[in-house]
């Protein structure tokens, strides 16, 4: 399983149960890092994609259910309990400080910087993109 | 255009608060300044004292506009200033066609209440005072309005409001919506500094799907002590690095927190901004650093 997350300048993600940011540009690259398999979320995050793309599976269990190699889309929910059956992880940084009171928990010690990559956002001057493999 | 509609907006808001019979708030313990006729329902007294945080959540973080106030339709409404020049509450529904499409002019011109600056080489950018929108620049483009500028900490600007700004902006910048949007300064009796302010901010079309949140963000900048009356400060004693406990801490350089160091807030803060410090709680602050709300060390 690949997780995806979106983080501030103090790792944070959520803040009253709401996310922290948006952005149209990084869901289009969401979509190329699924590479055409599925894209799971869950029902707060599926909100997001106003047109459902080919390939979004929606499911309160997507962690459960995301096969090896098969990218979950993760804004609420702690990672922790799925560390072992992570295969890669791609972090998304906001470059912006939001408010927050959840924070991204999981500690990347142990895991390799495999890519790095920035691009513009739809409403973010700068987006950066890290993908982390064991 | 712009003005026009805003100006007829603001006196047909002013005219519902009135007709809602608000009445401007003047209890002890907390007043709002200015002119206009919010009314906060909570006190100076039941906000709890700073300790790391910039900001605390007022009444469960649920915004308390009242249905009256909330419209999809843009606007913006500053306070005229009370009688010792204070600025008041200031609210706005906040759309992409009142965002600002030029570059920040200057507010040098502006000097509100309290401005007594002063430099410290641990606040960011040394200046302790900055002259704080309410309403953010980045959501309406107001420049040098005397009626939406206080004098707030560089920590009161960056840390505690400028987050909230960014959220709203964003937001508003993605989905097209609106966000209602309110800033209320907090003064204590006839304190020519706010002691801080109230935020609060809901988005409209998804009623407050995206954007809910109600807040009061501290006035008060780390490492030193502020007059609020008349907005004297002082570096703040310390007896740090001779009683304090030495601790191995992890700075993030940018953000200006500081982190225990098996924090993952420390584990994924990007290399550039990392920094690992040696030395007691007490002067870290002092430099102006916060402690980090995930481990509060």
């Amino acid at each position: 399983m690949i997780a995806a997350v979106c983080i501030d300048d103090n790792s944070g993600m959520l803040f009253n149960h709401r996310r922290q940011s948006q952005d149209r540009i990084l869901r289009e690259d969401l979509l190329r890092e699924a590479a055409g398999g599925p894209l799971w979320v869950n029902a707060y995050s599926a909100k997001q994609f106003r047109e459902p793309p080919d390939g979004l599976r929606v499911s309160p269990d997507f962690l459960d259910e995301a096969g090896p190699g098969e990218l979950c889309f993760v804004e609420d929910q702690d990672l922790s309990p799925w560390a072992e059956k992570l295969e890669k992880l791609i972090v998304y940084r906001w470059n912006r400080t939001y408010p927050a009171d959840t924070w991204f928990s999981l500690p990347l010690e142990g895991w390799r910087l495999e890519r790095t990559a920035e691009f513009a956002g739809s409403s973010h001057e700068k987006i950066t993109k890290e993908v982390y493999v064991r | 255009m712009k003005r026009w509609r805003k100006g007829l907006l603001a006196l047909l808001l002013v005219c519902s608060l009135l007709l809602a019979g608000c009445e401007v708030i003047t209890e002890p313990g907390g007043s709002t300044g200015g002119g206009d006729d919010y009314t906060i329902t909570w006190s100076l007294d039941d906000i709890p004292e700073y300790t790391g945080d910039a900001y605390v959540a007022l009444n469960g973080n649920q915004p308390e506009f009242s249905e009256g106030d909330i419209t999809t339709s843009s606007f913006e409404f500053y306070s005229p200033l009370d009688a010792l020049g204070r600025c008041g509450s200031c609210i706005a529904s906040v759309g992409i066609d009142l965002m600002p499409t030029e570059d920040r002019g200057s507010i040098s011109s502006v000097h509100p209440t309290g401005w007594v600056q002063n430099q410290y080489d641990f606040v960011d950018g040394k200046s302790l005072y900055n002259r704080c929108h309410l309403i953010g620049f980045q959501l309406t483009g107001e420049n040098a309005n005397e009626q939406n500028l206080i004098t707030g900490t560089r920590y009161l600007n960056v840390v505690g409001m400028l987050p909230f700004e960014n959220m709203v902006a964003d937001y508003v910048k993605e989905t097209e919506n609106h966000v209602m949007y309110r800033v209320t300064p907090i003064y204590d009796g006839g304190d020519l500094v706010a002691r801080g302010v109230q935020m609060e901010g809901w988005s409209v079309e998804d009623d407050g799907e995206g954007v809910c949140f109600n807040v009061y963000c501290y006035n008060v900048q780390p490492g030193v002590e502020i007059d609020y009356a008349t907005g004297d400060n002082w570096a703040a004693q310390s007896d740090a690095g001779t009683t304090g406990q030495e601790v191995t801490y992890i700075l993030n350089t940018s953000s200006k927190k500081f982190h225990l160091p098996g924090c993952s807030g420390a584990e994924n803060m990007k290399p550039e901004n990392r920094q690992e410090y040696t030395g007691t709680r007490e002067m870290l602050i002092q430099q102006g650093y916060a402690p980090c709300g995930q481990c509060k060390p």
